[in-house]
């Protein structure tokens, strides 16, 4: 069904295809700019515009949602929380429901026109009455929204993704029931009654609906105007990059602190919005409008339209909302006239409205069993590759036409660029490193070999600070790194590739070397949204920052850059971990096994590579089994077994150390080896 | 009522809350031991075993309290609707796995959790849909039968409650250390991959796993019925969160974890639904899931299964 379905909108979207996308994209977006301002005067019926405004009140929450869960990949099933409060602080500022004495404290207030002065009901004293503009609510409940994004949002940042899912839900549900038992504030569960409507210069909206859907329409633009720059911004792949990997987005500069509250505090902004435009909609609130089915509607919406895709989200928000007060409504009407015609008395009973939470559900089921991806996928599928493109040009001999400005530029001086001492690590009652001591001089490439299991790999997620040492130091250009977190370890110049590879798999190649920049790029949340010429100028030296990075590799991942890293080849992957590190600008590069899985001939080209990096002055720090390999690169070799250092020294020196040869074949090889000898002799 | 007798008879209130809990917080970590899913689905296949033990009881002629029943008899019809509502339930419990989520099983991210959300609407809805939004009368045949200590009653249907939440828990953890089938479950939870090629049958183990919780829910749900003499559609999401605050307070994955932490969530609801405020009652559970959560992610007693991320 699927097939037909791509081949029946291929048939019609072929006569466009000659168009420049840009242009396409462009008349689409005037289209739709064009059909939703005239929307109302087409419909002439203010049933059907309040419909539409409402869909549009939905579209900004699935917008919000699709902050927190789309981009950074947090499953949030509380988000209604955050519509509550916005709602009620809009609701409390212009309601009477909060009445306190009149006293001087409120004539500031009085003159900017927040307050109003009224007489007391009982008494002869006068009371303050709150009346905060609609314009003002906007911003106000926006910033109170996100700063109880941030506050929720803090416990669970240490949990795990379905630990996650089900605090927020427990938030969700706090929320409701504070506000139905703190009745002096909300009214309870009577609701808020008489909240103002928004007046523009004098003109109150009052309840006709089309004022009210050029508000909402206004408001999704805005959004999705907003959602689409910070998802191409350096903002954006910072979330995508913990959606992706966390411990390969902290590797890499991302600090997921920030970036975790960040993504709640304006999905959280966006929601607290819409509940400011939503009471004022309604002019009541109560408890029951934002409980658990309000934040699984929301979510609904997103997982029909495609998670993480903007334009989708608002198309499944639109669509569920007019299903629910359109199509239902109209289905249900033809199936009684369908009743009447072959007069059976319970087709026409049927009412389809109230079976919309059982559609819900059966979406839900669907969506994930059979189109993840949802209606419109977040991402779009790729062209694939010519033949010239995809044959490989081997480059041998590393390269000598680079100058990769800004990228290692170390002398060899003999100081230390890293300087480990006595460093040791035990988990529970392992111990994985043992007072280690390492020495990297600057401009050097320095090997460490061992058998498996010895604590290779665990020395370098000490030094990159993943795991935490129990005693020593680690001095970085005699700074010493060690206890700060893994992303400030980045940002001083240390990047690093892992073993089993940590890609972001479902971003494109160039993502991935922009993800590696994220601690030297500065665009900020704003700068990211409104994109001023420093910014577009800086992103614009990046991506060049990136292909000249990828350029190292010959034409391996230049045709490249637009695909999807989770389709490439194991030695391409393996690659463009390499570019993703040395995009960040590192003064010295781990590569943990960097030719694992390679053939003879990709590790003999990767080994004069690396050995070219080294020429630019760039300090190399490597893990390595293929011995030959470290030959010809090591400057320096040390040999770890069982977390300590039982050997160093040039490469020569080290092959022929007799502990080594225990360690590596023990001690009846070595014994056999020694008797082979005698044999010889004999 | 004195202090004390507040106390006494509210701990009798929640052990017998406590008990239900616990089988519905048994279905949750017996899932999340091996599937690491939080199943959204087995609030609802607890609300579902209610309403099948009321057809059950129902379809003895029972209705409201009016008919009490004695001696076989009434053995008899609480051993039927027992079993016929664990049957049902666990089949439900696997027929949900096998449809919805065993084609997810190997999809990383949140899809499982998702699609167990939708399946929970759709019982959730069915129900609503079919028998009504109105609470049912749940028909109650236990004899009066009371005891007063000091000012407190415990009376002959709560007995009974922990009886058959004792029983049924001692025969799960047997089965569970005991059985082939348990041990290889123990198993699947430590290291489903390793499990499978030492030649247990993943798939199979994960069925049971499913059955066992639904089956249990489904008698939770019978309990509830029991005890408040009604049930309704809504009933499952309330009393799954707390089973579920409890499968987490136990430590999830840990069996008998998961008891202990179902009594101790029912004898928190009961003594501030005394002491504080019924209303705020969710609030101070949710607030515990929140605290465990984040400052004890493993539970008073530890999880048993390890972290596989």
């Amino acid at each position: 069904m699927n097939a037909t379905a791509a081949a029946a909108v291929s048939v019609l979207v072929r006569p466009f295809a000659r168009i420049p996308e840009v242009q396409r994209r462009r008349t689409l977006l005037v289209l739709l700019t064009a059909i939703a301002l005239v929307m109302p005067i087409l419909l002439d019926n203010d049933a059907n515009t309040d419909s539409l405004a409402n869909a549009a009140a939905y579209a900004t929450l699935a917008l919000g949602l699709n902050i927190v869960v789309g981009f950074a990949g947090l499953l949030d099933l509380g988000y209604a929380a955050f519509f509550a409060i916005g709602a009620y602080t809009y609701g409390i500022l212009t309601a009477f429901q909060l009445q306190p004495e009149w006293s001087s404290f409120w004539e500031p207030f009085h003159f900017l026109g927040l307050v109003a002065r009224m007489p007391a009901e009982t008494g002869d004293g006068s009371v303050v009455h709150f009346t905060l503009s609609f314009w003002l609510g906007l911003p106000l409940a926006a910033g109170l929204a996100a700063f109880f994004g941030v506050l929720f949002g803090f416990p669970t940042l240490r949990l795990r993704g379905d630990y996650l899912a089900i605090v927020t839900l427990g938030f969700g549900e706090i929320v409701p029931i504070v506000v139905r038992n703190w009745s002096d504030l909300t009214n309870g569960a009577a609701g808020l009654n008489g909240v103002a409507a928004p007046r523009l210069f004098g003109w109150s909206f009052g309840v006709d609906a089309v004022p009210y859907y050029y508000v909402a329409i206004a408001m999704v633009a805005l959004l999705i105007f907003i959602s689409i720059r910070l998802r191409d911004s350096r903002i954006g792949r910072a979330w995508m990059a913990i959606r992706e990997d966390e411990i390969a987005a902290g590797a890499m500069g991302v600090d997921r602190t920030k970036f975790k509250l960040l993504a709640f505090a304006i999905g959280a902004a966006f929601g607290g919005m819409t509940g400011v435009f939503y009471v004022a909609k309604l002019q009541t609130a109560t408890p029951e409008m934002f409980g658990f089915p309000v934040s699984v509607m929301i979510l609904v919406m997103i997982v029909f339209g495609g998670i993480g895709s903007v334009w989708g989200v608002v198309l499944g928000a639109f669509i569920l909302q007019l299903l629910q007060s359109w199509w239902l409504q109209d289905l249900s009407e033809w199936l009684h006239a369908l009743g009447r015609l072959v007069d059976n008395a319970w087709l026409q009973r049927i009412d389809l409205v109230p079976s919309i939470e059982l559609i819900f559900g059966f979406i839900l089921v669907g969506m994930m069993l059979f189109r993840r991806q949802g209606l419109i996928p977040a991402t779009r599928p790729q062209a694939a590759l010519s033949i010239e493109q995809q044959h490989a040009e081997i480059r041998r001999g590393g390269f000598s036409d680079l100058k990769l400005q800004g990228l290692g530029g170390d002398v060899r001086t003999g100081e230390a660029a890293l300087d480990i001492q006595d460093i040791t690590v035990k988990f529970g009652g392992l111990t994985a490193l043992n007072k280690v001591e390492l020495m990297v001089p600057k401009g050097s490439v320095v090997a460490v070999i061992g058998p498996n299991g010895s604590g290779k790999s665990t020395l370098f997620n000490v030094i990159t600070g993943l795991v935490e040492a129990e005693e020593g130091s680690i001095r970085f250009h005699g700074e010493e790194i060690k206890g700060l977190p893994d992303y400030q370890i980045l940002a001083k110049g240390i990047a690093r590739t892992f073993q089993n590879l940590r890609l972001f798999p479902n971003l494109t190649v160039m993502e991935n070397a922009l993800i590696g920049q994220h601690a030297r790029l500065k665009t900020g949340t704003l700068a990211a949204i409104l994109r001023p010429p420093g910014t577009r100028e800086e992103e614009m030296r990046a991506r060049e920052w990136a292909m000249e990075i990828f350029s190292i590799f010959g034409n391996r991942l230049t045709p490249r850059t637009g695909q999807m890293v989770a389709g490439l080849s194991y030695a391409n992957r393996r690659r463009i971990e390499i570019a993703r590190a040395l995009a960040s600008r590192p003064r010295i590069l781990l590569l943990d096994e960097p030719t694992a899985g390679m053939n003879p001939a990709e590790t003999l080209e990767l080994a004069e590579q690396i050995k070219s990096l080294n020429g630019l002055g760039l300090t190399v720090l490597l893990i390595e089994h293929k011995l030959d390999v470290v030959t010809t690169l090591a400057d320096t070799v040390y040999v770890l077994d069982h977390g300590e250092v039982i050997a160093h020294g040039k490469p020569d020196e080290v092959r022929r150390n007799e502990e080594v040869l225990r360690a590596y074949l023990g001690r009846n090889a070595q014994a056999s080896l020694a008797g082979m000898g005698t044999a010889n002799v004999a | 009522m004195t202090v004390f007798d507040l106390l006494l008879q509210q701990t009798i209130n929640g052990l017998s809350l406590g008990a239900m809990y616990a089988l519905l917080a048994l279905g949750f970590t017996l899932v999340y031991g091996i599937l690491e899913l939080i199943n959204f689905s087995h609030f609802n296949v607890f609300m579902i075993g209610s309403f099948i033990s009321l057809f059950v009881l129902q379809g003895f002629g029972l209705s409201g309290q009016e008919v009490i029943l004695t001696g076989l008899p009434l053995v008899g019809v609480l051993l039927a609707a027992f079993l016929v509502t664990m049957a049902f339930c666990g089949g439900l419990g696997i027929v949900i796995e096998r449809v919805t989520l065993r084609p997810l099983r190997n999809v990383k991210g949140p899809a499982a959790m998702i699609t167990s959300i939708g399946v929970s609407y759709i019982l959730f809805n069915v129900i609503l849909l079919t028998v009504g939004a109105d609470s049912k009368n749940f028909p109650n045949p236990l004899p009066a039968i009371r005891w007063h200590i000091g000012e407190a009653t415990l009376d002959f249907r709560v007995l009974l409650i922990w009886a058959v939440a004792l029983l049924l828990m001692a025969i799960l953890y047997v089965f569970v250390q005991r059985s082939r089938i348990g041990k290889a479950m123990r198993a699947t939870a430590q290291d489903p991959e390793a499990a499978r090629m030492m030649g247990v049958e993943v798939d199979k183990v994960i069925m049971m796993a499913f059955f066992l919780g639904s089956a249990l829910a489904g008698a939770g749900g019978l309990i509830f019925g029991l005890y408040y003499n009604f049930t309704s559609f809504i009933i499952g999401f309330t009393a799954g969160l707390r089973a579920f605050t409890a499968a987490v307070l136990g430590g999830i994955g840990n069996v008998p974890g998961a008891m202990v932490g179902g009594v101790l969530i029912g004898l928190i609801e009961a003594m501030s639904g005394q002491f504080i405020a019924t209303a705020w009652t969710d609030v101070i559970i949710f607030s515990i899931l929140v605290l465990v959560l984040v400052f004890k992610p493993a539970g008073l007693f530890g999880r048993i299964a390890p972290n596989k991320s």
